[in-house]
């Protein structure tokens, strides 16, 4: 089910490339309708699986990218809509598409572990995707402002510079998905310590439970992350780290938050294996 | 009725020459309505910018128009004929169209694709309209070339890129900042380029303007040129940790600004960017200092080479833009022809609704006995037969490809069906000539 949204989503990709290419404006609303149809779709698909499952389905790792594809396509939109600046698209969809194969091409099945049926776990992971959503938008943004950056500074004004928005818009929006990516990692992690807390007691024996400790692979990656944007957070407001500093930060940070997501969950983990 | 064209631009006259033509704005209403005053003109539209006088007239007259044009020239700007006439050039109907849609794109200015173009041909057809000088024929060309305005500039490059020094330097500040509303700006030493950055810097709405100078004489004369605050000279480095903008333009012989002094008020800047456009020569900024992180550095030759680069991609842009204009002249005229057809039309229906309207009255009697009901679904069935019968002719008569053919045609149907005889006291519908806004108050 979840090829229908990957179809338009390629759409919406190929018509942000061309807008970008061309600065035509009606081109540009067409991959925006594009787009909205496309999570319009998510949005149905997701919500059929809800209702199967009774639970948002980010349980099992397939499901969890199609939610978080999801989450990051209504960010970006939001972004779009508010800010009118349609030339993120082209940098954004290409990670909407390939994160979006993964469901389509291995549906998975929810599986419904008792252990998961509790609120703080829904709130751990939502948080935890929200997150990722807003990194994602924050390393598209920074890599954008790291291209235009070398352009200026160079001298050599070409290609982005006539297509991207200024270096302080930028610079901006990537503040704002930064903190706001912060605040859900820092929320998604203290909540998931006090559900681990609480789940101990009641599963004794689960060996995912067990396994949850700082050296388990995928919860020390998180950690690297948590730090990574702390310092980030931290040294905008102190150091002056702002423009290509916080945009090269934002990036690395991204690529660990990745790193976490897929590799790590498909592969080394020994906790959150609930499928 | 024509449309015509004449004057004098930037291609054809030398600058001394079009000063001695130049209508200020204040006068356009009095110019206007005097060139409409002549008998062979019934619209007129004054186009005067720095580089063209041009006067577009509706004429059923063109060569008679262009006569009384050269004398209302010469009469309004006390300037003899034969000074200007050598220099004049008149245009009329599909090349003064083209010629009108050219200036609106920006595809005949000095500098290609400038902006305010658009603008001026836009606030010169308003003033021609508030004098009521405009009718239909200017009505519609002027609409058609706002809109070949835009087009050119949505659909192609053309007016992209600031072509002068001043204009690549603020555009680049608006890449580095977004929106310059309440940033700073410094300006080290007076000059010409300084003064003009300085100007353009203000009407983008910079916050404040700080002015140093090592005469603190030529400091104030500039902060009251360009709206700015003067400060002394020992107090410029200090400014350096506050600024967003800096424009430096002394005459000194070595750097004023070092790469340790401006590391020091990085230091204060918590990170925040800081553009410097280094216009004086030889420079006023070490090179070194566009390495520090947040730091760009422009000098004049960078600037140059920007507008240098702008003036070729906007020359690239210019077949483009042609093809646009030329698409839509041929749209405008195609439609101009269209209107054309429509007093023919317009006789050619009347003629079928007058031979149905008679038909049914001399059935009248034999109609006698039907209901009202049924009496109704007659005339109505009746109707329907002329309308088809008549789609075809006039969807064809609209879209013959061009005015010779469409006199033919017109002729030919008005034969055919006695639209003369039968019309003698309306406007003659087979007119050789496009009549398009002809009014028709029947």
């Amino acid at each position: 089910m979840n090829a229908f949204p990957l179809f338009l989503y390629v759409i919406a990709g190929i018509t942000y490339a061309t807008h970008f290419a061309r600065r035509n404006p009606s081109i540009g609303r067409a991959a925006t309708t594009a787009l909205l149809v496309g999570a319009l779709v998510h949005t149905f698909v997701i919500g059929m699986q809800t209702m199967e499952v009774r639970h948002v389905p980010f349980a099992n790792p397939s499901r969890a990218v199609s939610t978080f594809v999801w989450l990051l396509t209504l960010s970006y939109l939001y972004l779009e809509l508010t800010t009118d600046e349609r030339a993120m698209g082209v940098f954004i969809l290409p990670v909407v598409v390939c994160l979006q194969i993964i469901p389509a091409l291995f549906p998975g099945m929810e599986y419904a572990d008792p252990v998961l049926d509790s609120p703080w776990f829904g709130l751990h992971v939502a948080s935890l995707l929200f997150a990722y959503a807003s990194f994602a938008l924050a390393g598209v943004l920074g890599i954008t402002y790291m291209l235009q950056f070398k352009e200026i500074k160079k001298k050599h004004l070409g290609y982005f510079y006539t297509r991207l928005p200024s270096l302080q818009v930028l610079d901006v929006m990537n503040s704002r998905a930064v903190t706001i990516g912060w605040l859900f990692l820092t929320l998604g992690v203290i909540v998931g310590a006090v559900w681990t807390m609480q789940a101990r007691p009641l599963a004794p024996a689960d060996p995912n439970l067990r396994a949850m400790a700082l050296d388990d692979p995928k919860i020390f990656v998180a950690m690297l992350t948590w730090a990574i944007y702390s310092f980030a957070v931290v040294a905008r407001r102190t150091l002056g780290w702002t423009g290509r500093r916080a945009a090269w930060l934002s990036a690395l940070g991204f690529a660990f938050a990745m790193l976490n997501f897929l590799p790590i969950k498909y592969f080394v983990t020994t906790s959150h294996t609930f499928y | 009725m024509h449309f015509f064209l004449l004057g004098v631009s930037h291609r054809t006259a030398p600058v001394d020459l079009r000063e001695r033509l130049d209508f200020s704005s204040r006068d356009l209403g009095a110019a206007v309505q005097s060139v409409t005053s002549r008998p062979s003109m019934t619209e007129s539209v004054v186009l005067s910018t720095c580089n063209r006088s041009e006067i577009y007239v509706a004429s059923s007259d063109p060569a008679r128009a262009r006569d009384e044009l050269v004398s209302f020239l010469s009469g309004y700007h006390h300037v003899p004929a034969h000074v200007f006439q050598p220099h004049v050039f008149a245009l009329e109907d599909s090349a003064a169209v083209a010629h009108l849609f050219r200036v609106a794109a920006g595809l005949d200015s000095l500098v290609v694709g400038e902006p305010q173009i658009l603008g001026q041909v836009k606030d010169a057809f308003q003033s021609a309209a508030d004098q009521h000088c405009v009718g239909p024929v200017l009505r519609h060309v002027f609409r058609w070339s706002f809109g070949v305005g835009k087009r050119v500039r949505t659909e192609t490059a053309l007016g992209e890129g600031a072509v002068s020094v001043s204009f690549a330097a603020v555009s680049l500040a608006r890449k580095i900042f977004g929106n310059l509303q309440g940033r700073r700006v410094l300006v080290v030493g007076a000059g010409e380029i300084s003064t003009l950055t300085a100007q353009h810097l203000r009407s983008q709405g910079v916050g404040a303007i700080v002015i140093a100078s090592r005469t603190y004489a030529h400091a104030e004369a500039l902060a009251a040129d360009a709206g700015g605050v003067a400060v002394p000279w020992e107090g410029m480095l200090h400014e350096l940790s506050s600024a967003d903008i800096v424009v430096t333009a002394t005459g000194s012989p070595r750097p004023i600004i070092t790469r340790a002094q401006l590391e020091a008020a990085q230091a204060h800047r918590r990170g925040s960017p800081l553009f410097i456009i280094d216009v004086a020569v030889p420079r006023d900024v070490e090179a070194s200092v566009g390495d520090i992180e947040q730091v760009f550095l422009y000098n004049v030759d960078d600037l140059q080479s920007i507008v240098q680069e702008n003036l070729s991609r906007r020359a690239a842009e210019v077949e483009r833009a042609e093809s646009i204009v030329n698409e839509e002249v041929a749209r405008f005229m195609a439609w101009r022809r269209s209107r054309g057809a429509v007093p023919t039309v317009v006789a050619l229906r009347q003629r079928f609704e007058t031979i149905r309207k008679s038909e049914l009255q001399r059935l009248d009697g034999k109609l006698g006995p039907l209901t009202p009901d049924a009496r109704a679904r007659v005339d109505e069935v009746t109707r329907l037969i002329v309308e088809k019968l008549l789609v075809e002719p006039t969807e064809q008569l609209k879209a013959l490809p061009d005015e010779e053919t469409q006199a033919a045609y017109t002729e030919a149907v008005a034969r055919l069906f006695r639209l003369h005889e039968h019309d003698a006291d309306q406007t003659a519908p087979a007119s050789p000539e496009p009549t398009p806004e002809r009014p028709r108050d029947r």
